[in-house]
């Protein structure tokens, strides 16, 4: 990953890891992402595509289920990205203002994008595009929370 | 090659296009990384281009080639698919020169591209996606020799497999005239 604005996130980064940076305890993650909002979307996205990757491995085509999950994970999103819109109208600016945006608009649309594609397709690659979304959720918190390490919510 | 009567898979689960079965995966990982990799670039470029010109330069030649490689896929007609076969050489061609330039030459690349280190930010799915992209066109553009043989009863089969094949149906057959022309099978 390139180089991060705001070196307060660098030590705990959890993509990068190029310093000898005390990165061992559990706590040091949270340095990063350290809100219940988003800790939840990372797990839940993860945990959406382990699910997904399950129902790719059987052979299943996209469900009702599975459907639900990407609903609970884009309400999490919008969650989340109210919480970040909130804090912007309240005057707060990150270095990063354009890429946060970006990442903003990006975020919700992901598992939106995901179910319609996936939905096209009547094979087991359905849930396995599914499970990219999950995937793509948890690495965009992590992400975010490089951009502006601020948010706590 | 293969028996005329036998089709190579059994029909629920043969790709239709480039988009269909794997493809569906493949657009989708394409598509994600040509916005990623586009929308980085043009912020970079926009607010900070003299910090790191080279990087943020091979970073919108990456986002373009990805864009051209998502929607070559996503249309899978033979013209498309020449020129998905010709974004992802270039990409693996990119992937490989700028991980080896980012890594002998470092001072080029204050900034990282999407190609810096082989795409190790990115968990090497850079270096990955054009090798699947290559091995998925190469196998999808071989089916036709296959499918001309077993033509009738492929179609047969995907009329019962329902409405969702009807409009590859009519495309077939030029697809597979097309192939045999330019592979020159004699």
């Amino acid at each position: 990953m390139h180089t991060v604005d705001n070196p307060a996130c660098q030590p705990g980064g959890l993509r990068q890891q190029r310093s000898p940076a005390p990165v061992t305890t559990k706590r040091s993650n949270i340095t990063c992402v350290n809100g219940a909002v988003p800790t939840t979307i990372i797990v839940a996205g993860l945990a959406l595509a382990g699910y997904a990757l399950l129902m790719t491995a059987l052979n299943r085509r996209m469900s009702v289920p599975l459907l639900a999950a990407v609903g609970v994970l884009e309400i999490l999103l919008l969650v989340e990205v109210g919480i970040i819109v909130a804090k912007l109208a309240s005057g707060e600016r990150p270095a990063g203002l354009a890429t946060l945006i970006g990442y903003l608009i990006a975020a919700p649309l992901v598992p939106v994008a995901a179910a319609l594609w996936g939905l096209m397709e009547r094979t087991r690659w359905g849930p396995a595009v599914i499970a990219v979304a999950g995937l793509v959720a948890a690495v965009l918190m992590v992400r975010l929370h490089q951009i502006w390490p601020v948010i706590h919510v | 090659m293969s028996e005329p009567m036998a089709p190579p898979e059994p029909t629920g689960s043969q790709p239709d296009s480039t988009r269909t079965g794997p493809g569906r995966l493949l657009v989708a990982v394409y598509g994600l990384f040509a916005l990623s990799a586009s929308a980085r670039a043009g912020v970079q470029i926009a607010t900070k281009f003299h910090h790191a010109p080279v990087a943020y330069l091979l970073s919108a030649f990456a986002g373009v080639v990805y864009i051209l490689a998502t929607v070559t896929l996503a249309i899978g007609s033979p013209t498309a698919r020449r020129i998905a076969v010709v974004s992802c050489s270039v990409e693996l061609a990119g992937v490989l020169a700028v991980g080896t330039w980012s890594l002998a030459d470092p001072a080029t690349f204050p900034d990282a591209t999407v190609w810096s280190s082989y795409g190790s930010g990115y968990g090497f799915v850079p270096l990955v996606l054009p090798v699947f992209g290559l091995l998925w066109l190469r196998r999808w553009t071989k089916r036709p020799r296959a499918r001309r043989a077993t033509v009738t009863s492929a179609e047969d089969a995907g009329e019962a497999a329902g409405g969702g094949v009807a409009h590859v149906e009519g495309g077939t057959p030029g697809r597979g005239a097309e192939n045999v022309v330019t592979d020159g099978r004699t």
